[in-house]
């Protein structure tokens, strides 16, 4: 006989514990459980039957997996929580008798202090894992670097916020790892790819944060302070990468000059073995910053001896001369880039033949697409405005190797002033201009998004100042079949108006109606040329027909297979023949979905009506974006005449 | 003046100070001891007494000093006076001894006490010192031997009431309970204690008169007398009449003496020496520190040490990173949604929206809204304003990142066309009727019915306007027209191709055989004249007994009819006929009457001109009944169920359980194992009679009641027709192999009903030798599709 199961021992009434049930298991407190829940990246579940998971109970709870729950019982955080508590009664205590020195002292010395670190390795296990979850945390790193500090928000947190969202935009800048840009009316979205993975956030715009009331900042903390240690070590592992000392260290004159991330100081890694990244002697950096140029040709001549550090040293020397970091990075990364190719093509070649030629080129291609994309602004001196978002655009421009300098006013340490003359863009975001150079050209900052977003620097008399922009399109959409294409369309319709421009002037008529004239005598014509065709294909059309019955083939998929060769033949005339075909198509379809399941026919018009509500908004904006056309050249109308 | 506690205390110090000697004082002290060896205990006793002696002195003059509230001078002397009455009178031996005493033991004592007294007048700087001090020393005496005096007074108020032994102990009740009684009370033997007599008021009055203390004297309820208040009695109650402390000796503004001051005292108060921890330090605490110092220098201890050394960040992932297995149970968060064109700053224009949008934007609830933010456009970058929902964002995402429960949906990404069944298409299962080719229009009522000749040329049809109708059907011609006075209910042409009849049920019951004249070839006619007079033959050679076992009477129509209208013979059932149907020889047919009860069904036989009811008893409200085409099968079709029944051997082969809710059409293949039965559920139910009595296949297209089913004599094709108007043409191909499923595929849709009163298509019907078909239809006409 088999195994008698027992209700609820086994499946989802084991797998789910409510959450009541996980409170008393692990006897905290329903707010302590939620800070464990956020640290630890534990969320509920929807059991697929919620009546198995709560002994037959419909009523609505929240459910975790078991074994979340069970692991959590072995969590150190939770011992510090429950340390903390005592702690919290003992200062209690001390501090309602009066005793402020024993509190001090037990501030000092008995105050539990719990880190995160094995938790981040506990969550992300790799390090790609841990970028993959990078979005949230640098969102609102990125936040809270621009929130008030306030009783809830205390000034150490912000700081920390705005040294590690700092040390991240150089990691960015020196790697050029930035990819897209996108002005929303929420902030900038920008989008990274480090070691494969996209990473994008928003950051706000450049104003002091309303501290809403009806946000939970206990919450919002927890996460922040979880963000804050991922970040942290991410960052190490990102400056380590570059060879970069992590922490850098905070220039105060220049912070004080409200220089942004230009306040911390880079200093060269120097390594002892390829393996040991963890020994950082930031005084050996230093040293060699205080070494003159002469020191430097000497230790290149005697580091060359060992080629291996031959590339580093070159870095070294980037690192000391401040003012240009980022060239030297990126002829550096060209270099090992062309070598690997050139390697790679040979062997590859050999052993696989064409197929592997045509991925290896495919390859380069992408390669050189993003080394185009790295190096866009590589030869544009910027200036920018002071009315500009000087940090945004500073990073922005910097990771694509332009060279930025800014208005006095705006921060103390502008590399260049205003009438340098290596300038060659101004960024400024007021109508007009006063002074003038007549060496630079103006543009407005969505010059850049637009090249970025397009990989290519935009044409930039579109972009004047005090000129009508062309619409900024989001570069994270990626147009699936049936969208709707605001930029396709837009050189459609531009295409159409012109042609209609030029019919319309001599003739004086109205447009709209020669236009259908002249589409309607098309059709006419190439109706003829159709009753032409025909007549010569129709003997070989019968012969055809005859073979694939003798092959057995259906008259229906005969035709099928004949029709291409035919609409070939007559191209033009598919107007109204196509609706007939249409129609005939949708009747087939009708009649097949008579014999359809019942549940395949539930899931048919279930994907039907998605399909339709999507067309609809794509023909609705399409319906708007016509109106609007018609709108505007009828205003151009009037006003040549 | 002190407390009187603490006065005894002081006493020793103050006489001490005062008397400036402390070593004759305890010299004296030390006289006692001996006095007690030598003398009898009482000596001891009377000693005290001595010294009460002189302090009852100071009492007195005290007394008398608050009677008569003099002047001070004159309380002194009378205190003198006093005094040595006092002394005389109580303790004259006494005095003698303690004088001996003092002869005997010590003159040096004397001596002493002479000189001190002599010293004090030699020390007195003046008068006024001495006389405070003197004052201090009486008043103390006076408090210390209070206790002492107060039972001597009582002794005296004793001695005076010691003949009445009577006491009362009834406690501290209220007296006026005992008013009624003789006594006031019990006293310790239980006795009662009696009211004293009491005079009249002339005797009270008389001694009040005589006695001097009547002024001072109050009556006690519990003893039931008078009580004479002395002296200090009077003396409080005067003090607290006039509000003053009922304590005369008390002081309220006695000046205050600090003792502990900031005045550097010469002489201790304490005389206890100053202990020696107080000038050593400790011992224990050096060691202590001392433990401590030498654990700081060892490094042991790290005062104010940094609070952690180590880097806050290192490398985490070091080269050994293990990813980890994905398990079904770990769902990654999903990522933000990425930013479409609308939210741009600088959007396309048609994606701003209009009034009406915005309008309808805002009076949705923020869960609502498809998207949390109206596009918006800005002509520059410094226009944009700050956006005053970050921060709300960003913490609806936290709180979905912890609270929102995670499931893995598998989005399904397949072509919706994918799940359409593949079928063989519709062109290579011709030929069907696809189109409408003739209209036969003439009807003016909603035509129920209709039946075509076997061979396909006429067609008759029977409608709500009371006529029946005969049409070509090739040229759609009306050749006759049968008016009758009630509604047509049913139509149906005899199938024998050598006749020429068909039967009309009209109205409540008459079902009529017309041979339409002049339609037809000659042969049919005679053929089917000889068929009807062979008929009465049979009808009048079976006589009475075969017509009492007729359930409904035949009747012979009149000659004019036979002879205009074609009549040849009527039967008049009980109840409305709704369906006649032919068996494929086309002798018999049924008829079904639904609410006639257990004669719902008949079968009617021409040549004998016979009815016989085949069942005795009907189960369910029978709605469509027919033949098999080639065995001796009869199906009756019931709301729910259809029966099959033998014939020939009587009895019930089958019941089918369509699974629909009221059937309404039923129609047999030709080949005789399948049956299709409509239903008024809009469901059509294809049931292969081999393999089982359940559908095969249930078919759900029709958008209301289906009124018809039929298959085609000849082609493989089936048809439906409904209550929305349309036919739906199917190709159902049964195979000879019994292994193979028959083959149902939709064909055609043929729209053209119109829909009248919520009634469409009612009838259809193949033609017999062409795949075409007819239908009639509420909208009072007649179609043919081909």
């Amino acid at each position: 006989m088999a195994k008698i199961h027992k209700k609820g021992k086994s499946g989802a009434a084991i797998n789910y514990v409510t959450r009541n049930q996980a409170l008393k298991k692990l006897q905290v407190s329903l707010a302590d459980f939620r800070r464990l829940c956020i640290l630890k990246g534990i969320y509920p579940r929807d059991p697929r039957n919620k009546k198995k998971a709560n002994k037959g109970s419909t009523a609505p709870t929240t459910f975790y997996y078991h074994k979340d729950i069970q692991y959590l019982l072995h969590e150190p955080v939770l011992h510090k929580f429950r340390e903390y508590k005592a702690f919290a009664k003992k200062l209690a205590k001390v501090m309602a008798k009066g005793q402020y020195s024993t509190a001090k002292s037990l501030e000092e010395n008995n105050k539990p202090v719990y880190t995160l670190d094995h938790i981040v390795k506990e969550r992300y296990p790799t390090f790609v894992d841990a970028l993959r979850d990078l979005d949230d945390a640098l969102s609102m790193l990125f936040l809270f670097a621009t929130m008030p500090v306030t009783e809830k928000i205390s000034r150490e947190v912000v700081e920390d916020c705005q040294r590690l969202t700092a040390e991240f935009q150089i990691y960015i800048m020196k790697s050029r790892s930035l990819r897209k840009v996108f002005f929303s009316i929420k902030g900038i979205y920008y989008q990274a790819e480090i070691k494969g993975q996209t990473i994008t956030w928003i950051v706000p715009y450049q104003f002091a944060q309303a501290v809403p009331t009806d946000v939970d900042f206990r919450v919002m903390l927890t996460f922040l302070e979880f963000y804050r240690t991922l970040v942290g070590f991410i960052n190490f592992r990102l400056f380590s990468e570059i060879n970069v000392v992590y922490p850098p260290k905070l220039d105060l004159i220049k912070y004080e000059g409200a220089a942004g991330f230009n306040a911390l100081i880079l200093e060269a890694m120097h390594r002892q073995a390829p393996g040991s990244e963890k020994e950082v002697e930031a005084e050996v950096a230093e040293t060699q910053k205080e070494v003159s140029a002469e020191d430097a040709a000497r230790m290149k001549a005697s580091e060359q001896r060992l080629k291996t550090l031959g590339s580093k040293l070159a870095e070294l020397q980037g690192s000391a001369d401040t003012d240009r970091p980022d060239e030297v990075m990126e002829e550096e990364t060209e270099e090992a880039a062309l070598d690997e190719f050139k390697a790679a093509a040979p062997t590859n070649a050999e052993v696989d033949g064409d197929d592997s030629m045509v991925t290896l080129s495919q390859i380069h291609a992408a390669s050189t697409e993003v080394q185009k994309l790295q190096n866009l602004f590589s030869r544009c001196v910027v200036y920018l405005s002071r009315e500009t978002p000087r940090y945004a655009l500073e990073f922005i421009i910097r990771s694509f190797g332009g060279q930025v300098s800014w208005d006095e006013t705006v921060s103390s340490d502008a590399p260049f002033p205003e009438n340098d003359e290596r300038i060659t863009h101004q960024i400024c975001d007021r109508p007009k201009q006063g002074h003038r150079f007549l060496s630079r050209t103006y543009v407005q900052p969505q010059w850049i998004a637009d090249s970025i977003n397009s990989h290519n620097l935009a044409i930039s008399d579109n972009y004047a100042p005090g000129a009508m922009l062309p619409p900024h399109l989001s570069p994270f959409v990626e147009a699936k079949e049936g969208d709707y294409v605001p930029s396709a369309e837009v050189e459609e319709v531009e295409e159409e108006f012109e042609g209609e421009t030029e019919d319309i002037n001599p003739d004086d008529v109205d447009d709209l109606d020669e236009e259908e004239v002249d589409s309607a005598d098309e059709d006419e014509e190439d109706e003829e040329v159709t009753a032409a065709a025909p007549k010569k294909v129709k003997t070989d059309e019968h012969e055809a027909e005859l073979q694939a019955e003798a092959a057995g083939i259906a008259f229906s998929e005969y035709e099928k297979e004949a029709a291409p060769k035919k609409t070939t033949s007559k191209k033009t005339a598919a107007g109204k023949k196509r609706t007939a075909k249409e129609i005939e198509e949708e009747e087939a379809k009708e009649l097949a979905s008579i014999m359809m399941s019942n549940k395949q026919k539930k899931l048919y018009t279930k994907i039907k009506y998605s399909q339709n509500k999507k067309s609809e908004e794509v023909a609705k904006l399409e319906k708007k974006k016509q109106d609007l056309a018609k709108a505007k050249s009828g205003a151009n109308k009037r006003s040549k005449k | 003046m002190r407390d009187r506690r603490t006065g005894n205390g002081f006493k020793v110090a103050d006489t001490s100070a005062t008397k400036s000697n402390g070593a004759k004082f305890v010299r004296k002290e030390t006289n006692k001891p001996d006095t007690l060896k030598s003398e009898p205990v009482k000596s001891n006793k009377r000693t005290a007494p001595a010294e009460e002696e002189s302090e009852d002195e100071l009492e007195d003059f005290g007394d008398v000093d608050i009677d008569i509230e003099s002047d001070d001078d004159e309380e002194i002397q009378e205190g003198d006076v006093d005094d040595s009455d006092g002394d005389i009178d109580e303790f004259p031996e006494e005095n003698e001894k303690d004088q001996d005493e003092n002869t005997l033991v010590g003159e040096e004592g004397e001596e002493e006490e002479e000189e001190e007294e002599s010293d004090d007048y030699m020390a007195g700087d003046s008068l006024d010192e001495e006389d405070w001090n003197e004052e201090v020393k009486t008043s103390e005496k006076k408090d210390s031997d209070k206790p002492d005096r107060l039972p001597e007074i009582e002794a005296d108020y004793d001695s005076d009431s010691s003949t009445e032994d009577v006491e009362n102990t009834v406690g501290k009740v209220p007296m006026e309970w005992y008013d009624d009684f003789p006594h006031i009370g019990y006293d310790i033997d239980g006795k009662r204690v009696l009211r004293p007599a009491k005079g009249d008021e002339l005797e009270k009055f008389l001694s009040t008169m005589d006695d001097p203390d009547s002024w001072r004297s109050v009556a006690v309820d519990k003893e039931g007398k008078d009580v004479v208040l002395n002296d200090e009695e009077l003396d409080i109650i005067r003090r607290l009449q006039g509000g003053d402390i009922p304590d005369a000796a008390y002081d309220p503004y006695e000046p205050t003496i600090e003792w502990f001051s900031s005045k550097k005292e010469v002489m201790p108060l304490s005389a206890a020496p100053e202990p020696k921890s107080r000038f050593i330090p400790s011992k224990w605490e050096a060691k202590k520190i001392m433990k401590i110092v030498r654990a700081i220098r060892t490094g042991r201890i790290v005062p104010r040490k940094p609070a952690s050394e180590k880097p806050r960040f290192y490398n985490l992932w070091g080269d050994d990173e293990q990813p980890r297995e994905d398990h079904i149970m770990q769902v990654p968060a999903p990522k933000m949604k990425l930013p479409d064109h609308d939210e741009s700053y600088n959007p396309p224009e048609e994606y701003l929206p209009t009034e009406e949008e915005i309008k309808e934007w805002e009076e949705l609830d923020p869960e609502d809204r498809p998207k949390n933010y109206l596009p918006q456009k800005f002509n520059s970058l410094r226009q944009v304003p700050a956006y005053n929902r970050f921060i709300q964002e960003r913490f609806e995402r936290c709180l979905d990142l912890y609270l929102a429960p995670r499931v893995r949906k598998n989005r399904l990404n397949i072509d919706p066309d994918s799940l359409i069944p593949k079928l063989p298409s519709p062109k290579d299962l011709q030929p069907f009727p696809t189109q409408q080719s003739i209209s036969y229009e003439g009807h003016t009522g909603r035509i129920r019915c209709f039946s075509l000749d076997p061979v396909g040329l006429y067609m008759v049809s029977g409608s709500d306007d009371n006529t029946v109708k005969l049409w070509e059907i090739s040229t759609g011609r009306c050749l006759k027209t049968w008016k009758f006075d009630s509604v047509i209910h049913s139509v149906a042409w005899n199938p024998n191709r050598e006749l020429c009849v068909f039967a009309v049920s009209v109205g409540h019951g008459n079902v009529i055989l017309i041979a339409p004249p002049r339609i037809g070839s000659p042969e049919q006619t005679t053929l089917t004249d000889q068929y009807f007079q062979q008929g009465y033959a049979a009808m009048s050679t079976a006589g009475d007994d075969k017509d009492a076992k007729n359930p409904i009477p035949w009747v012979k129509p009149s000659e004019e009819d036979q002879e205009n209208l074609g009549y040849r013979v009527q039967l008049s059932h009980t109840q409305a006929v709704k369906q006649i149907t032919w068996h494929r020889k086309g002798d018999y047919f049924a008829t079904v009457a639904p609410d006639a009860k257990n004669l719902a069904v008949l079968i009617h036989q021409i040549t004998k001109y016979q009815s016989q009811a085949p069942f005795r008893k009907l189960k369910g409200l029978v709605q469509r009944v027919m033949f098999h085409p080639i065995k001796p099968l009869f199906f009756v079709a019931t709301q729910l169920y259809v029966r099959v029944y033998n014939l020939m051997k009587q009895e019930l082969l089958k019941t089918l359980q369509s699974g629909v809710k009221w059937i309404s059409s039923l129609d047999v293949h030709p080949g005789g194992d399948n049956v299709i039965v409509g239903s008024y559920d809009k469901r059509l139910c294809w049931f292969d009679l081999d393999l089982s009595s359940r559908p095969y296949k249930t078919l759900r297209y029709h958008s209301q009641a289906i009124r018809q089913v039929t298959f085609h004599k000849r082609y493989p094709l089936f048809a439906s027709s409904s209550d929305d108007g349309s036919i739906q043409i199917f190709h159902g191909m049964v195979y000879n192999d019994l292994l193979q499923n028959p083959l149902i595929v939709p064909v055609k849709i043929l729209r053209g009903h119109s829909v009248v009163s919520s009634l469409g298509v009612l009838d259809i019907e193949f033609h017999p030798t062409q795949p075409w078909i007819l239908s009639s239809g509420a909208d009072h006409t007649l179609r043919l599709w081909t």
